[in-house]
């Protein structure tokens, strides 16, 4: 049997955790932290569907939470390759160097 | 459970999982383009005969996937589309100095992750098959790696489509949390008037709109899309432009239509809003592009636009409406990028708009199929993209969507500003000698964009034989 986890103060934090996540994709320009912060924001629905879960009592909540690490560690790969491709040209991890395509 | 009976309900997917290790085993054996070229076209082509060879009346294959007409008939469009896109993928990519083999494994994986895509009734397989499609489609933007703005726009994908779907799984973990159901289908009836009501449950259904949105290029989330239209290479551009699209599109639809009823006010004005606001910001957007491929990004945020239209309509009419659309649309889309791939040459695209400068003076047949292609998307009629309009109206007129249909309509005659723009630029004379549009000879292609300017016209002009179909597939979903 689970033990209980209040809903409200869990959900939150996952809340506060996503928008760090949301607010370090947007203001970081170094791509490594970006892809980091990215983590931070898979994880933070990841507990929000183990809170919810929780309340629940159903297992699904976690099952979601191993699909959405197991999802996390593919897209991180393929980003990897790009930043690697990426240093390869523009000899930086900066974001601002991605600035050809525009109006 | 699965079991055995339930298992040849996902035959095409279980044949796209098959040819994509196939590939990437023959890759370890030897390196063929060829092969790879014919046998993913082979795999295509197996999947969809394999639909026929189903039969299925909206059955449940364990809680996460449901098969019925609705889904069948867009696993069928999708796998269609992608067939197109490896056939003009082969003289694209033949002459560049790449490995080639492995665009058709990530081709195969990214069309097996929208199939799954339409048939998922549960928010886990709904975002796994996302998944599977982004990230081959990371790499498929990114494919033409020694290209700077390949990566960049692989990059720019990468990150806005991870920030979407964590947006997106966060408003599921918030429906999830307020109605303890994950399955579609048994959603709506978890739905209590109190729940519809909380404002964590609208929360999570902004969320969701917004993660779902960014797929299908809404405004205003839709600033990724000319970007990555302009740098990926242009078969891909047309498998973002269609498959990702329609795949999302389809989901929603089946989400909408499972939810009917239920949800709050709210929801439908965002959509509302949505909808209008990239019908008008797509196609204004557009009047002031010089790149093709940017022109038909701008327009394709247009065309999802009028397709909510439809969506909101949330009637039997309005669903087949969108279907409807949703082939025309796949159909002009498909052969516009498959002119500017046929015409590239071995390391650039003609992407800008005086690249096709005289096109009919040098290429007639392939500048007529660009002009009905360009007419079919502004909406003219007998042309395919006319009817499906007219079905797209004829849905809002019936639900009395006033201002929806008007800026539709409206925004239409924008839209036409700019086709015609391009049109006419392949009917201005052109000195430049006659090796400019160099690429495009290679015969196979050649025939399916043939096919492609004959579907458009016979839709346009009987469109009796596309809505039987749609009529018998999808009677109710």
């Amino acid at each position: 049997m689970m033990t209980h986890i209040p809903t409200n103060e869990g959900l939150l934090l996952a809340a506060i955790l996503f928008l760090l996540g949301l607010i370090g994709t947007m203001t970081r320009r170094n791509i490594i932290y970006i892809l980091m912060c990215l983590e931070i924001m898979l994880n933070a629905c990841g507990l929000a569907f183990v809170v919810a879960g929780a309340k629940w009592m159903q297992a699904d909540g976690q099952v979601m939470f191993i699909f959405i690490l197991a999802m996390a560690a593919a897209e991180v790969s393929v980003g990897l390759a790009l930043i690697l491709q990426m240093h390869h040209q523009h000899k930086t991890v900066d974001v601002n160097a991605l600035n050809q395509l525009k109006d | 459970m699965i079991n055995g009976a339930d298992i040849h309900l996902l035959l095409p997917e279980i044949i796209l999982g098959l040819a994509a290790i196939v590939v990437m085993l023959s890759i370890a054996v030897k390196r063929c383009h060829l092969f790879a070229h014919i046998f993913s076209l082979a795999a295509f082509a197996l999947a969809f005969i394999s639909l026929f060879l189903i039969h299925v009346n909206g059955t449940q294959v364990t809680d996460l996937f449901i098969t019925d007409g609705y889904s069948r008939f867009f696993t069928g469009l999708i796998i269609a589309a992608a067939f197109f896109i490896a056939a003009i993928s082969y003289p694209y990519f033949k002459t560049r100095d790449i490995h080639k083999e492995e665009y058709y494994i990530l081709l195969i994986l990214a069309t097996l992750g929208a199939v799954s895509m339409v048939i998922s009734n549960h928010f886990i397989s709904f975002f796994l098959s996302l998944e599977v499609m982004s990230v081959s489609m990371y790499s498929l933007i990114a494919y033409l790696k020694n290209d700077s703005i390949g990566i960049e726009a692989g990059i720019k994908y990468l990150v806005m489509a991870a920030v979407s779907a964590s947006i997106l799984l966060f408003g599921f973990a918030l429906i999830y949390a307020q109605t303890g159901q994950m399955e579609l289908s048994k959603l709506q009836g978890t739905i209590s008037a109190a729940v519809a009501k909380d404002i964590l449950f609208i929360a999570g259904m902004a969320l969701v709109i917004a993660g779902i949105g960014f797929k299908m290029a809404l405004v205003p989330f839709h600033l990724w899309t000319p970007d990555i239209y302009g740098g990926a290479p242009a078969p891909v551009s047309a498998f973002v432009a269609t498959v990702s699209k329609g795949a999302a599109f389809a989901f929603l639809l089946r989400f909408f239509h499972d939810l009917n009823g239920s949800v709050h006010n709210s929801v439908w004005i965002a959509f509302a809003v949505i909808a209008i606001a990239s019908m008008l910001i797509g196609n204004l957007l557009a009047l002031r592009q010089q790149n093709i491929k940017r022109i038909l990004a701008y327009s394709s945020i247009g065309h999802l636009g009028y397709l909510m239209v439809a969506l909101l309509a949330a009637s039997v009419v309005g669903i087949k409406a969108a279907v409807f659309y949703l082939v025309t649309y796949f159909i002009s889309m498909l052969s516009a990028f498959g002119i500017v791939s046929y015409l590239s040459g071995k390391d650039n695209e003609l992407y800008d708009l005086d690249d096709y400068k005289g096109l009919f003076w040098q290429r007639p047949w392939l500048a007529a199929l660009f002009t009905m292609v360009l007419l079919s998307l502004a909406g003219i009629p007998l042309t395919a993209g006319f009817m499906g309009k007219f079905y797209l109206l004829l849905s809002g007129i019936g639900s009395s969507l006033w201002i929806l249909t008007i800026v539709l309509v409206v925004s239409s005659f924008v839209g036409l500003y700019y086709y015609l723009r391009v049109a006419l630029m392949m009917f201005t004379h052109s000195e430049l000698p006659r090796q400019k549009f160099k690429g495009g000879s290679f015969v196979p292609a050649s025939i399916l964009l043939a096919l492609m300017f004959i579907f458009l016209l016979w839709i346009g002009i009987f469109p009796g034989t596309l809505l039987d179909i749609i009529q018998h597939l999808i009677p109710a979903i």
